[in-house]
Formats: C-alpha cells, sequence, structure tokens
C-alpha cells in the first residue's frame, strides 16, 4: 500500500534527476554568473546589477524582443493553421492505421538530413538564380527575379514554418485520435453542418494538443539564433542572436542576464497558454 | 459528389504539405548531382555521380564515417531513453503527486533556456567535477534536456483524456496495475509511443548547440559537418543528404514489408 | 611476421633509450618508441585542421593526431570551457587576447622550438622587417608571449616563453566578381558604392566586422582612427551610425559568418563585392566563375592563426606536442598552406617543400610558368598568372590593421546588436 502511494513519486524520479542535473544546476549557475562583473579580457566574481541594466535598460533590448515577438506571432498563426489542417486530415481523412504511419514518417525523412545542410540548400531555392525564381521566370511569372524570397523577414518566416508545423501537427493529431466519433455522428445527427461539427465539436476537444503545440512553436522560435541569422543574412536580430553574440567574445555575465530575463519572459508566456488551456488538467 | 470534391481537396492540401517539406530536400537532391567542378549553389556545372564518390573517400576536413557512428548511437540512446522516461513521468503526471508543478515548470523551462548556454553549463560542471566530457555522458545527458519536454508533452496529448473506463474494468476483472499497463493501455499507446520515439531520434540526430560544448574530443555529425563548412565544402554535403533520404526511404519501405508479412502470418 | 615486428620494436626502443639519454645533455629531440602511443587531440577551425596533415604526422612522426573542426565561435568556448578535452588548441591570435589569461594555457619553452629564429618576425617584434612600421589592432606578437612559465599577463617584449606558435596568417581584403561589378575597384569605400546596393556583404562577427566597416570610413574620409583594433566609445558610435544608414539604404544583401558561406554568397551571384579570404576567392575561381582578390590603396586587414598547448600537458605528452611543433615549422605543413593561399610561420623551410614556380607564384608574386596546382592536385591558377596583391612583403607589408579584441568590446558588442536589430 505505500509503495502504491509512492509509485507516482518513482514513476517521475528518472525525469526529475536527468533534468536535475543537466538543466537546474546549470541554470543556478547560469542566475549566479548573470551576477558578475567582467571586461574586455576576464569575467569577476562578484554581485553587480550592471548586467540587467544593460539588458533591461536599453532601447534595442526591447526593440529585439518587439522584432521576435512578431516573429513569434506569425508562426504560430501559420504553425497552427497549417498544423492542425494537416492533423486534421491525417485524423479524419486517412483512417488507416498503417497508412498515417507512413506519412507522419515521410513527414519526418527531411528532417534526416542535417539541418545545416538543409540550411545551406536554402540559398540555391531561393536565391536570385535559384529554382523558385527560375521556375517563375521561365513561367513568365515574373520578369525579374524576386530579391525578397532570400535574406529577408519572408525568408526567416518560410524556415520557422517549414521547421516547426510538425510540432503543432504531432500533439494536435494525438489528441484528435482520441475524440470519440460517436461524439461526431451525434453532432451530425442532429443535424449539425461540417463547419458546425469541426467549431463546436472538434476545435474544443482538440484545445489542449493546440496549447501543446503552441507551447512548442512558441519557445522554439522564442530561442532560435541560427535560423534568423542564415535566412536573414545576419540583417534581422532575434534574443537568441544577441546572447550568442555575447558569448561569442565571452561575455558570459551579459549573455546569463539575457538568458534569465528570456527564460522568465517565455515562461510567463506559457503560463498565459496555460491558464487558457490547463492541459495538465485534462490528462 | 461534394463529399468526394471535400476529400480531394483535403488530401491535395496534405500532398502540397508535404510537397513543401520537401522543397530543400528536392534542391538537394538535384545539387548532389553536380559536376566534379561544381558548387553548392546553381548553375549546375554537369552532371554527374562524383560527389556520392567522394562522399566514401576521406575529406579534406573531418570525418563522416566516424561522426556518423557516434551520432546514431547516440540518438539510439535517446531515443530509447525518451520513450520510457516520458512514459513513467506521463503516468506519474496522470495519478498527480506533490510537486507535480515545479516539475512540469521545469520541464518547460528546459525547452527555454538558450540551448548555448545549457551546453556551456553543463560543460563547465562536468569540468569543475573533474569528468571528462563525452558525447555518450555530457552530450547524452544534455540532449535529454532537449527531447525530454518534447517526450512528455506529447504524452499529455496521449493521456488526454484517455479513457480510464477501459482499466477500470480490467481492475474490476482482476488484473494487478501492472497488467492493466501492460494488456491495456500499452497496446493502445503504442502508435503514440513510436511517434514519441520518431521525434526523440530526430531531434537528438540533428542536435546542435546542446552537444556544441558537451560532446568532449569527438564531434557528432551536426558537429561536423559545421566545422566543414569552415573551409572550403563541397556538393559532398548534399550528396550526403540524398544518401540520408534514400535510406530512410528504404527503411520505411522494409519495415512496411516486415510488418505486412508479420501480419499475414496467423496468429496463435 | 610477429616475432620479427617484436624485435624490430625493441629494437626501435632500445635507440630510444639511447636518445632520450641524449636529452639529458641537450639534444632536443626524443624519440622513444612509445611516443608513438601517444595521442594528440587537436581542435580548431576546418581552416587548417586538415586530415593531410594527420596523415603525415603519422608517416612522420609515427603518433597520432586526431583532429577536430568546429566553428570560430565554439573554438572559443571550448578552449576557455573545456581544457581537459583538448591538447593542442589551434586558436586565434586576437581571441588569444582573451583566451590566454583563463589559464587554461601554457607557455611553450622557445628553447626547444628549433626554428624559433627563423619564425616570420611579425610574430616577434611585429615588424616584417626592421623598418617597417607595427599595424593597429591585436598584433601577434602583442599577445605573443609571457614572462614566465606560468604567467597569464602578457608581455610587452619578446621573452622565453611563447604563447602560440604561428600556424596560418593572411592579409584580407575585398573579393570581388569583375564580370558583374563592371568597373575598378581600388579603395574600401567602393564596398558602399550605391551602384552595388544590394550586392555587398562584410563579415558577421562583431569585432571584424566593424573593422571592416572603419576601413571603410577612413577610405571614405569620414573619420580617422587613432587604433581601429581600438575605438573609443565615440568612434564606434559613428562607426555603427554609418553602418545602420548603410544597412537600411539596402547596401547589404547579407553578412557572412563562415569561410562557406563568403563563398556561397559570391558562387551564386546573391553578392559581388564583399570583404573575404584569399582561399574563399580560390574556391569561387576553381568553380569557373571569375573572381578576384582585390588589392586596394588602405592596405590589408591581416589575421591569423597559431598552435597552443593545453594546460594538463606533462611527461610523454609534452615531448610528443613540442615534436609536433617541431615539425610543423619544418617546412612540409607551412608548403602545403602556402599552396592554399595562405602563408606559414617558417617561409624558410617551406620553401625546401615547395617548387620554385610554386614559390615564385606564391610567394614572390612572379607570373606562374606552369600551372598552379592546389595540395589535392586540382588546377588553381593557369600558367601565366600573378597572385591578386603580389608578393609576401608587398602583401604583409601594407598591412593596415590586425583582427582584434577592443578594450571597449563590452561597449561595442551593444552597438553591434543595435546595428542588426536596426
Amino acid at each position: 500500500m505505500r509503495l502504491r502511494a509512492c509509485l507516482p513519486w518513482i514513476q517521475a524520479a528518472p525525469l526529475a534527476l536527468i533534468l536535475g542535473g543537466f538543466l537546474l544546476l546549470p541554470i543556478l549557475v547560469l542566475i549566479v554568473v548573470s551576477f558578475f562583473d567582467y571586461d574586455s579580457v576576464q569575467i569577476l566574481p562578484g554581485f553587480v546589477l550592471t548586467n540587467y541594466v544593460d539588458v533591461l535598460g536599453s532601447v534595442t533590448t526591447w526593440r529585439i524582443y518587439g522584432n521576435t515577438l512578431r516573429y513569434t506571432a506569425i508562426v504560430w498563426v501559420l504553425t497552427t493553421l497549417l498544423g492542425f489542417g494537416v492533423a486534421y486530415v491525417l485524423a479524419f481523412e486517412i483512417r488507416d492505421r498503417a497508412m498515417q504511419m507512413v506519412l507522419f514518417l515521410v513527414c519526418t525523412v527531411p528532417f534526416l538530413t542535417s539541418n545545416i545542410i538543409r540550411q545551406i540548400s536554402w540559398i540555391p531555392f531561393l536565391g536570385r538564380e535559384g529554382l523558385l525564381n527560375q521556375a517563375l521566370l521561365r513561367l513568365g511569372v515574373i520578369d525579374a527575379p524576386l530579391e525578397f524570397l532570400l535574406f529577408s523577414d519572408f525568408a526567416v518566416i518560410l524556415a520557422y514554418v517549414h521547421l516547426y508545423t510538425l510540432f503543432m501537427v504531432t500533439p494536435v493529431f494525438n489528441t484528435m485520435m482520441r475524440i470519440d466519433r460517436r461524439l461526431i455522428e451525434a453532432a451530425v445527427d442532429n443535424g449539425a453542418n461540417a463547419w458546425q461539427v469541426l467549431t463546436q465539436v472538434i476545435i474544443p476537444l482538440c484545445k489542449p494538443g493546440i496549447a501543446i503545440g503552441s507551447i512548442f512553436v512558441v519557445t522554439l522560435t522564442m530561442g532560435d539564433f541560427m535560423t534568423v541569422r542564415l535566412m536573414s543574412g545576419g540583417q534581422s536580430a532575434s534574443v537568441g542572436l544577441m546572447i550568442a553574440n555575447q558569448i561569442s567574445l565571452l561575455q558570459y555575465p551579459a549573455a546569463c542576464a539575457g538568458a534569465v530575463v528570456l527564460l522568465a519572459a517565455v515562461l510567463g508566456m506559457i503560463a498565459a497558454i496555460l491558464r487558457i488551456v490547463d492541459i495538465r488538467r485534462e490528462l | 459528389m461534394r463529399a468526394r470534391l471535400r476529400r480531394w481537396a483535403l488530401l491535395g492540401f496534405l500532398g502540397l504539405f508535404i510537397l513543401f517539406l520537401y522543397g530543400p530536400t528536392f534542391t538537394i537532391l538535384l545539387l548532389s548531382f553536380q559536376g566534379p567542378d561544381g558548387g553548392l549553389t546553381f548553375p549546375m556545372n554537369g552532371v554527374s555521380l562524383h560527389w556520392f564518390v567522394r562522399l566514401f573517400q576521406q575529406q579534406a576536413v573531418g570525418d563522416f564515417g566516424g561522426a556518423m557512428q557516434r551520432s546514431l548511437a547516440l540518438a539510439t540512446m535517446v531515443t530509447v531513453a525518451t520513450v520510457s522516461i516520458s512514459l513513467s513521468a506521463g503516468l506519474a503526471f496522470r495519478r498527480g503527486f506533490r510537486g507535480a508543478d515545479w516539475l512540469f515548470t521545469l520541464t518547460v523551462a528546459s525547452l527555454i533556456v538558450p540551448s548555448i548556454l545549457i551546453s556551456l553549463g553543463i560543460g563547465l560542471l562536468f569540468n569543475q567535477s573533474g569528468l571528462d566530457p563525452t558525447w555518450y555522458g555530457s552530450a547524452f545527458g544534455a540532449q535529454l534536456t532537449w527531447t525530454l519536454p518534447f517526450g512528455l508533452l506529447i504524452m499529455f496529448a496521449v493521456f488526454n483524456r484517455f479513457d480510464r473506463s477501459l482499466e477500470e474494468a480490467a481492475r474490476d476483472l482482476g488484473a494487478s496495475p501492472a497488467q492493466s499497463l501492460r494488456f491495456v493501455l500499452l497496446p493502445l499507446i503504442t502508435p503514440s509511443l513510436i511517434g514519441i520515439a520518431l521525434f526523440g531520434f530526430t531531434l537528438s540526430y540533428d542536435e546542435f548547440a546542446r552537444t556544441l560544448l558537451t560532446a568532449g574530443s569527438d564531434n557528432t555529425l551536426p558537429l561536423e559537418i559545421y566545422g566543414m563548412t569552415t573551409n572550403v565544402t563541397t556538393p559532398v554535403l548534399y550528396a550526403l543528404g540524398t544518401v540520408t533520404t534514400g535510406v530512410s526511404f528504404v527503411a520505411i519501405g522494409l519495415g512496411l514489408w516486415a510488418m505486412r508479412a508479420l501480419s499475414r502470418r496467423p496468429a496463435r | 611476421m610477429t616475432s620479427k615486428r617484436v624485435t624490430r620494436r625493441t629494437l626501435l626502443a632500445g635507440a630510444g633509450v639511447a636518445l632520450g639519454s641524449g636529452a639529458v645533455t641537450g639534444f632536443p629531440t626524443i624519440w622513444a618508441q612509445n611516443i608513438k602511443n601517444v595521442t594528440l587531440r587537436q581542435f580548431g577551425t576546418g581552416v587548417s585542421n586538415l586530415n593531410a596533415v594527420a596523415d603525415q604526422v603519422k608517416k612522420d612522426l609515427g603518433f597520432t593526431l586526431s583532429m577536430t573542426a568546429l566553428d570560430s565561435d565554439a573554438v572559443t568556448q571550448k578552449a576557455v570551457t573545456q581544457p581537459k578535452s583538448y591538447d593542442v588548441a589551434d586558436i586565434e591570435y586576437w581571441i588569444c587576447k582573451k583566451v590566454f589569461p583563463t589559464g587554461t594555457m601554457q607557455p611553450m619553452d622557445v628553447k626547444r622550438i628549433k626554428n624559433f629564429d627563423k619564425i616570420v618576425p611579425i610574430f616577434t617584434s611585429g615588424r616584417l622587417t626592421p623598418s617597417s612600421s607595427i599595424a593597429q589592432g591585436t598584433a601577434p606578437h602583442t599577445v605573443g608571449f609571457v614572462e614566465k612559465q606560468d604567467s597569464k599577463t602578457f608581455s610587452t617584449k619578446q621573452t622565453g616563453w611563447m604563447t602560440l606558435i604561428p600556424t596560418i596568417y593572411n592579409a584580407d581584403t575585398l573579393g570581388i566578381r569583375p564580370d558583374l561589378v563592371g568597373r575598378k575597384i581600388t579603395h574600401w569605400k567602393d564596398l558602399v558604392d550605391p551602384a552595388f546596393k544590394g550586392k555587398a556583404s562584410i563579415l558577421n562577427i562583431p569585432s571584424i566586422g566593424i573593422m571592416d566597416a572603419a576601413m571603410v570610413m577612413e577610405s571614405l574620409g569620414t573619420l580617422k582612427y587613432a587604433d581601429k583594433g581600438n575605438m573609443t566609445k565615440a568612434e564606434i558610435d559613428k562607426t555603427i551610425a554609418f553602418l545602420i544608414e548603410a544597412k537600411k539604404a539596402g547596401q547589404f544583401r547579407a553578412f557572412w559568418k563562415s569561410f562557406d558561406e563568403s563563398v556561397n554568397l559570391m558562387a551564386s551571384g546573391e553578392v559581388i563585392i564583399q570583404s573575404m579570404w584569399s582561399p574563399a576567392v580560390a574556391a569561387v575561381r576553381s568553380k569557373g566563375i571569375p573572381c578576384v582578390y582585390q588589392p586596394l590603396a588602405e592596405g590589408y586587414r591581416a589575421w591569423g592563426g597559431g598552435l597552443g598547448l593545453a594546460r594538463h600537458l606533462t611527461g610523454l605528452q609534452l615531448d610528443a606536442a613540442y615534436e609536433y611543433i617541431n615539425w610543423y615549422l619544418s617546412g612540409w605543413v607551412g608548403a602545403y598552406l602556402n599552396r592554399q593561399g595562405y602563408y606559414s610561420a617558417v617561409l624558410e623551410t617551406a620553401k625546401q617543400h615547395m617548387s620554385a614556380d610554386e614559390w615564385g607564384f606564391w610567394i614572390e608574386g612572379k607570373p606562374a610558368k606552369a600551372d598552379i596546382l592546389s595540395p589535392d592536385g586540382k588546377v588553381m591558377e593557369k600558367a601565366g598568372a600573378v597572385r591578386d596583391g603580389g608578393s609576401f612583403e608587398q602583401r604583409m607589408g601594407a598591412v593596415a590593421c590586425w583582427n582584434s579584441v577592443m578594450t571597449e568590446d563590452r561597449y561595442m558588442v551593444q552597438k553591434w546588436n543595435e546595428f542588426i536589430a536596426a
């Protein structure tokens, strides 16, 4: 009987241990270092607030947060629409379990080629001489190559949507599979049309999945620095990139302060998502 | 008629999405057949299999073979750990326990803290405590802080509104909790567990920032490729991409064939 | 077969003991057999962490050199935070200013370095010839020496303890696509010519990119810096304001960070004028695309890298490391690197491993008599070609500034982030 009471703790212990050792400790170090001082040569242990003053007091920081939030909002809307649609087709149109599995696998295959290689390949795809521009030129849709396709906000968002949509599809698909089909039949029997079934039955029941997918997309976009650097050609800033620039010159205290602020900001956003949909209450 | 039209439209949408996912893959495929003097961008400079041959020879910088072996081994370890730990933790969260809120917050935080700083932190901790950072030690742990939040949250989606009456029925029939897990719950969620495994494998195999300062002396594949880009790179990278895609498809095909063959065998 | 090998091994071991005892009396080389069981782990960027070098070490010295290539940022982080994961660090001089004071490396005893006297004087006295002046920025000799074996602070003059042994260095300038720029490029200011709007690029490493901009500013005559490699806050402000203006006007297509990016930008025609490395220009040209490395009136921005020893190295491993360093300076590697368009630390020994024609083309700036081949046998330059910028003395003698870490680098990074966000 005692064992059964302790069971959840035992079951949660591996997760807690790994996160404790490999996450909590580094975060604590990070918080401590964020109060250190530094100059051009070395890090000086101490307790100063200058790093936070620099981060929070600078207009640049706010502008960069603004930019990152803008990316996040756009990417979230696009991946949610796209991801929900794809999950819907997979769950309700393709009912064969094996076929669903195969399609999921097919969607994963492009991601097995290293992201670095895929990022390089966007240049020959979207560039002035790229596949897309050449195709459009040949079709006579445009007379001159479209410049905005690469090294622009458009390119950054396109790459994000490409990378992150599957993170929305998976949880939404999983919640959809839990929906009792009899509910839908009942709604149809009661005269609901397809639109009503979608908005009044399926979407409400998928909310937890959408919330989980949103957590993925929001955190991934907020913390990114590689994609934004490569796809904007280094001309757009993100919070992650700001931190990466500091790390590259060994300015760890400033980078840590930036990370603590980012952590607080994103945890706040996640709390807001969970306010709307408490995914744990619906377990 | 309208229903069929709707169905085709929806399937077309899915097809377009998959096409979009394969955009870069398609470019990589084309350019991997570059001529011997060709580069990583258009225009094509002849057509050849040159780069596929070069892929299996020694490169100017780096070593694909060794790095890939490490990455595959690491991804397998991470996959197994992610599936078992998330399943176990998922069950715990379902029953609820004291401290669940904190553990949940920590899990979400794991997604947010910039990877490069986690990497730095773990690297420093290992260094301070006199342990050698290795790809199968520190990098393994670092990657788990990345894959576990995904595993656990997908687990939440799986258990969401899960019909408890099935388990209760099993228990009423005299099944022990272990039996109810083994014979009722697991078969029901197996496809989702495969999904988590797929996530875990892909995320680990392509993980970059968290591995960067925790891999020790030997590089994983993404690190090796990134290291290579600090010198002249060639369409060998694209050849690697094309081969990876090809091998994946063959593996999927074989898996399907095996599943068919197994299901055709009469069940005992 | 087995017994034969054993006897040979015992024999060599005996010879090792003999030579080893010689070392006590000042003989510099220890050829102990067990040195062959040593593995030295080296890391650095892919620029100089070449498999060909490791293969040759195995052949010439018998021990294993395992190479790990990383990107430039990761190299810095690893040098500082993972000192146990490497034995030999291949880092750049400018970042050495920050890395060495952290105490993860040990200086080298110059008495144990055979060709020390022959190292190009840029790295020892800072002057190419006794009469030439010292360029601005973090010149390699300023971070090249420390007072004593265990000190972490740099010495202002040459001492017996060296921090890094130079591997490669070069003078950077603008690379251009002569077929697309359509006019002569002679000054750094041409980078911001509105004619090249949306087709220019600079380096995306804050401390280096800002110096590219400084070269342009001086060329335009808008600002005269006391030291481009160590700007004041006011100078940083003006330089960043200038960059922001150029960016808002749409001058830049993209900024590059890795070698590879600079090649792809140029080869694909996305960019037609950018700051670049000499071997990157060669890489574009080897694809049949015209690309020229343009010497400019204001001179070059130079950089250099070097090998440093991890602090934990002792005993046999340390001996092996010195062995490796001595081998590195003995000519084979030098020739290999010179053939790619970089310069090696001891030119004299490299010369012995290069043909007269190669030496004439790469170092003396003479027209090539026959086709010039890359180390892997591909034609890099046709007969008759002359190296862009000319001879070693002409190029390295016209260095305006070295890659550097500024005293105000905290402020500089903040401003750089402002520029990226603008």
